[in-house]
């Protein structure tokens, strides 16, 4: 809980394997497009755990200490000569990502794909929870009144399903099977539903997830195994579950069974988006969905998606706070606490620190 | 039995006989063809009656004469096989105005229902009541004459042959595929395959602007084939699974730039997981080729780099882009005619063998 405002900038760093340290994170020189934010909201995501536990993330190794988080939200306390937008004591949300801004894919607006992109807490670019950072200010989005800093670091995770939705073409017109009631899942559920599906059918092998999942919207659940030899009696159940043909399927999982399961139950002409990134390697029915024109749309973060969400969060089309299961602060202790909390799963699901 | 016996001069003008028998070839069972009768349905108002004249054996049919099936469609009782077609028009039913006797067309296959919200919404290849020619229980066309709908059947342009009308039914896979996948100016295109489809895809590529095309193959001959129909480089692949990434960095080196667009017409686990890994974030993978059922490749990295994987099944609505670029010449497809033979059993079952060898067999026609 120790703020310290005039003293040197702490931050939580990875250090190795299951071991997180508080130490000083000295910050860059201000740039005139920079501002410097006292982090105030961060949540704590699969992959910052996946980190943690094993200091890689599929081609991401972490080969030197490297301070950890990324969905964040804060207070700006200085900003740059160049920077008009903003000022000191707004409070905004955090995109992570800074791109190179040049190469074809930036300039073509896909800048998620940047090859050169540094991201919070993707190594070696060191992460957010922290007392302070310095960011560009055109990636700082300047929060509504009526929307708190822990919504403001949740933009992050909820960009996830608005990216997801956007390139599904999710409508007052799709109907959406969502594989998987995790935090993710849970996500994209809302997000389908702001962006207007009728119907939206959620799997998960966990009844409580599947509970949450239930208030939080979805109109029917369907429990489901992770063994393969149920699929096609899966398929059935979330077909009856759906009324009529599924035109999206999300995969917020990425295992064989799941993505087998959500392919086998697209309608023709629908499609699979993959989020979840489980496994390198996917064993599936490929050819036959693709010979009903079942698309595979891949999913690698988000962009343009903060000005939306703030939006949704705004108007009140989408609600985060319930996901929001338990907060720490930012102490020694309770960092430890915290990633124990959030790699246990179960009824973690959204797991905070408030700085 | 027809005209004195089994044999029918294939090269031959119209022939008349409004007595004649239709004869048409039959699949009875595994490698098992013959011709018989083919009694004709009566035609309605929005039919006509054409008179087959170049019909191309497909992969397909070859599937259904080894095995009697292909995919899910099991070949229960006997049906005619053959559906890439064209031919003249010998009769037009009561309501046809847009068509007349004497015509030269190109048949578009399958018939749709036109009412379920598949065909409504313009993608009718995915009707699931569709009638296509030789996928069982529908016959096929390898026949005299067969009946059609007149709004499937394309008029062609003076200076396109009957052989290549028969070809838009390939091509209009390449097209359909180039379409889904967006080609154009800016997409630099991988072919995995240069068997038929393969190149009829590359053609189809490159007529859609693509400035740069690779194709791949495991086929020495076939590779040179498709360098003389216009690959701007090929690059032999082998059938190893372990070989993928040194065959990666050789496409990439060939290409001399990033794949926007691969076409996988093969279809199988290396094919597919060279096309994942070789195509730049954000690119996309059309699989066309339908080798295996199930595949195990790198989903989730190419997942992960926004590499989407399109589906491509068959076709819709490409039957007049495809005339309009064999008209223009934008598109040559007579080089992959390689094999013809005209209507009778013994060719019937040599051009069915010579389909199914492969090796230096593309298209094989039958000129009836």
């Amino acid at each position: 809980m120790s703020k310290k405002d005039e003293g040197e900038n702490m931050a939580a760093w990875l250090l190795g394997i299951k071991t997180l340290k508080i130490q000083p994170y000295p910050l860059p020189p201000l740039g005139p497009h920079d501002v410097r934010v006292r982090v105030k909201a961060l949540g704590i995501c699969g992959s910052d755990v996946h980190h943690f536990k094993t200091m890689r993330c599929a081609n991401f190794i972490v080969k030197k200490p490297m301070v950890i988080g990324h969905e964040c939200a804060g207070v700006i306390e200085e900003v740059g000569s160049g920077v008009k937008s903003l000022q000191v004591g707004d409070r905004v949300a955090l995109e992570p990502g800074i791109s190179c801004r040049q190469c074809d894919l930036c300039k073509s607006g896909r800048y998620n794909l940047c090859p050169k992109m540094k991201f919070f807490g993707s190594p070696p670019t060191n992460g957010s929870l922290a007392n302070k950072v310095v960011h560009p200010a055109d990636l700082c989005y300047k929060l509504p009144e009526n929307v708190s800093l822990e919504e403001g670091a949740m933009c992050e995770p909820l960009s996830v399903g608005v990216h997801a939705c956007r390139r599904a073409n999710i409508s007052p017109e799709t109907r959406v099977l969502i594989m998987g009631a995790g935090p993710i899942g849970l996500i994209t559920l809302l997000a389908a539903r702001a962006f207007g599906s009728p119907r939206i059918v959620i799997v998960d092998i966990d009844d409580c997830r599947l509970s949450i999942a239930k208030s939080l919207g979805a109109d029917e659940t369907v429990l489901v195994s992770t063994n393969i030899q149920d699929l096609s009696k899966e398929v059935e159940l979330i077909q009856n579950a759906m009324g009529c043909g599924v035109d999206v399927s999300f995969d917020c999982v990425g295992l064989n069974k799941t993505m087998s399961t959500a392919l086998n139950a697209t309608r023709s002409g629908g499609k699979v988006c993959l989020i979840g990134l489980a496994q390198s390697e996917t064993t599936a029915p490929l050819t036959p969905t693709a010979a009903r024109e079942v698309d595979v749309i891949g999913i690698f973060r988000y962009r343009n998606t903060w000005p939306l969400c703030l939006e949704l969060l705004r108007t009140g089309k989408i609600d985060v706070k319930p996901l929001i299961t338990h907060r720490f602060g930012f102490s020694q202790k309770e960092v430890e606490d915290a990633f124990e909390t959030s790699a246990g799963g179960g009824n973690a699901i959204k797991v905070m620190f408030n700085l | 039995m027809g005209k004195g016996g089994m044999s029918h001069g294939g090269a031959g003008e119209g022939k008349d006989g409004e007595e004649e028998e239709n004869m048409a070839a039959w699949l009875l069972g595994i490698n098992s063809l013959k011709i018989q009768p083919f009694k004709l349905p009566p035609l309605g108002p929005h039919d006509v009656r054409v008179r087959m004249k170049a019909v191309g054996i497909c992969g397909s049919d070859v599937h259904y004469l080894k095995t009697m099936r292909c995919a899910d469609f099991i070949v229960k009782e006997p049906m005619v096989i053959g559906h890439e077609c064209a031919g003249i028009i010998e009769e037009v039913g009561s309501e046809v105005k847009s068509l007349v006797p004497g015509d030269r067309v190109a048949l578009e296959p399958g018939i749709s229902c036109w009412r379920c919200n598949l065909c409504k919404e313009g993608r009718y290849n995915l009707c699931p009541e569709m009638k296509f020619f030789a996928t069982p229980p529908v016959h096929g066309s390898l026949a005299d004459q067969v009946v059609h709908p007149a709004d499937l059947c394309f008029k062609l342009p003076d200076n396109v042959s009957l052989e290549e009308g028969a070809m838009c039914e390939p091509l209009s896979v390449g097209v359909h595929a180039c379409r889904r996948a967006n080609i154009g100016p800016e997409t630099n295109v991988l072919v995995m395959g240069a068997g038929p489809i393969g190149l009829v895809t590359m053609l189809a590529a490159r007529a859609f602007g693509a400035p740069r095309i690779v194709i791949v193959d495991v086929d020495d001959h076939r590779l040179s084939v498709a360098k003389d129909l216009g690959a701007n480089d090929t690059v032999k692949v082998s059938t190893n699974v372990q070989d993928v990434a040194e065959e990666v960095v050789q496409i990439h080196e060939v290409m001399g730039a990033e794949v926007d667009v691969t076409f996988d017409c093969a279809g199988f686990n290396k094919t597919m997981s060279t096309a994942l890994s070789a195509t730049r974030p954000g690119g996309k993978v059309c699989l066309v080729g339908m080798g295996h059922s199930e595949m195990t490749v790198p989903l989730t990295p190419a997942a992960a780099r926004e590499v989407d994987v399109i589906g491509i099944f068959r076709y819709k609505n490409t039957w007049p882009l495809c005339l309009e670029f064999l008209r223009s010449g934008k598109i040559d497809v007579n080089p992959l005619i390689t094999h013809r033979f005209g209507f009778s059993q013994r060719e019937v079952e040599e051009a069915f063998e010579t389909s199914a060898r492969g090796g230096t067999a593309i298209k094989v026609m039958f000129n009836l």
